[in-house]
């Protein structure tokens, strides 16, 4: 892989990364980062539609109509939701169940489409595609830090196990209580507002003079 | 060629709709038997979960049949099949049972939650009475707030408790704040008060459809609810035919 291929890939993780710097997909970084599995998952699935996307639209982007773009774009993510979702329902039944609503809204994500518009149509397929699994990576990173703060201190567990133990709830007679404030979106946001804070102050060519 | 003109983007988006529409048909019904036995075996896992005979082999332990409103047998209805589209079979009392083969009874139960729809397996034991076990599941509440009525610590909470006062149906309520009955109450959901509510009334109704039912079947500890010694007799009878 050239390098110019590997910074497609490895910048959206941080330089670059879609919900800190680009501010995309800011909404379902809300909505599925209660816990870290849905957060995993999604991550997986967005990242799997974002790579495909961008591969049919490069493939496309010489016989493209531009007055219809954006409805092509749509039915090609669309598309691909579908198929996501179909084979999620098919093979890994409990892990559908589990994103439930959450795979339909991939194709709300501004990410898939945002990256199709602004790489896809203008780069070869190839490195469309690692653009794609790049940016899905990306968004899944600040995914899983936000659902592990969430899950943590709302409710005690990660992916599921029990961190905080038992004892230490006021219920049990303990001195500890989950923030109940973590389940919520706007807890997400801070977090998220939190995350850029310390990106940019480490990365001193992001601030805005 | 203009890659703008009206006669381009016609034909560009027919094709492109045309093989989109062969593209989801094809896996839609590639997958379709695959995602269906999905769906079929989850349900038979979930009624042999609520009778805590997780492993089990269903065809063997479950003898399922279907009662109308009167608790009458009625025959010519798959009773795993009606479980898919429930809120109908309750309203063309057309009504699955799912019979252990040391007598317990599962019944299915049906209702809305805060998002969408829940449904639920209620496992009774032998007097038709305790809840021998539960499972709850929902299409789209929330993860972490009413989702949690699926959690097998929020079910565990049911074991036990009793629908019945004395002679009178009240089923189990989800209470805020806290059980404060030990017999008919659970804690509700923090956080989750809608999906709660929405518990609460579909045990209620759910349950409630299938009295007729539960009153024939009861047996044994009944003999300290119902006071007559004859009735709790013919009740013997009737379960051991």
């Amino acid at each position: 892989m050239s390098n110019k291929n590997l910074k497609y890939l490895t910048g959206p993780f941080s330089a670059n990364n879609p919900v800190i710097v680009q501010i995309l997909g800011i909404c379902s970084a809300l909505a599925v980062t209660v816990q870290l599995k849905p957060a995993i998952v999604m991550a997986l699935s967005v990242t799997a539609v974002t790579a495909f996307a961008n591969l049919v639209m490069s493939l496309l982007r010489n016989g493209l109509p531009s007055r219809i773009r954006i409805i092509v774009q749509l039915v090609v993510i669309a598309t691909l939701v579908i198929l996501v979702d179909q084979v999620l329902k098919a093979f890994v039944y409990d892990v559908s169940k589990q994103l439930s609503v959450y795979v339909g809204l991939i194709i709300t994500n501004c990410i898939v489409m945002g990256r199709v518009e602004a790489f896809a149509l203008g780069n070869g397929p190839w490195a469309s595609f690692l653009d794609g699994i790049g940016n899905g990576l990306g968004y899944g990173l600040i995914l899983v830090v936000i659902a592990f703060f969430r899950e943590l201190f709302g409710a005690g567990t990660l992916y599921g196990f029990r961190v905080i133990p038992e004892s230490w709830y006021i219920a049990e007679g303990g001195f500890y209580s989950n923030n109940g404030l973590m389940l919520f979106p706007p807890m997400a946001l801070i977090l998220c507002g939190c995350i850029i804070w310390v990106h940019r102050s480490k990365n001193k060519d992001l601030q805005e003079k | 060629m203009n890659k703008n003109s009206n006669l381009y983007i016609v034909i560009y988006s027919t094709v492109m709709v045309v093989v989109v529409a062969t593209l989801l048909a094809v896996a839609a019904l590639a997958l379709k038997s695959r995602q269906d036995a999905n769906i079929l075996n989850e349900k038979k896992e979930a009624i042999l979960a609520s009778l805590s005979l997780t492993g089990q082999n269903y065809d063997e332990v479950i003898d399922a049949f279907v009662v109308n409103e009167k608790g009458e047998k009625i025959e010519g209805q798959d009773p795993i099949q009606l479980l898919f589209d429930l809120p109908t079979a309750f309203a063309e009392h057309t009504l699955p049972v799912f019979q252990a083969q040391d007598g317990r009874i599962v019944v299915p139960v049906s209702g809305v939650g805060l998002w969408g729809p829940m449904w639920g397996y209620v496992a009774l034991e032998k007097d038709m009475n305790t809840i021998s076990g539960i499972v709850l599941d929902h299409a789209g509440e929330t993860p972490g707030l009413g989702a949690e009525v699926a959690t097998p610590k929020h079910q565990a909470m049911y074991k036990g408790k009793t629908i019945f006062e004395g002679e009178e149906f009240v089923s189990v309520t989800l209470r805020k704040g806290g059980a404060k009955d030990p017999k008919h109450e659970v804690d509700a959901i923090s956080g989750g008060t809608k999906t709660s509510d929405g518990v609460t009334a579909m045990l209620k109704t759910s349950l409630g459809a299938y009295l007729p039912l539960l009153k024939v079947s009861a047996v044994a500890p009944c003999c300290e609810a119902c006071a007559e010694a004859t009735e709790c007799e013919t009740n013997k009878v009737e379960n051991n035919e």
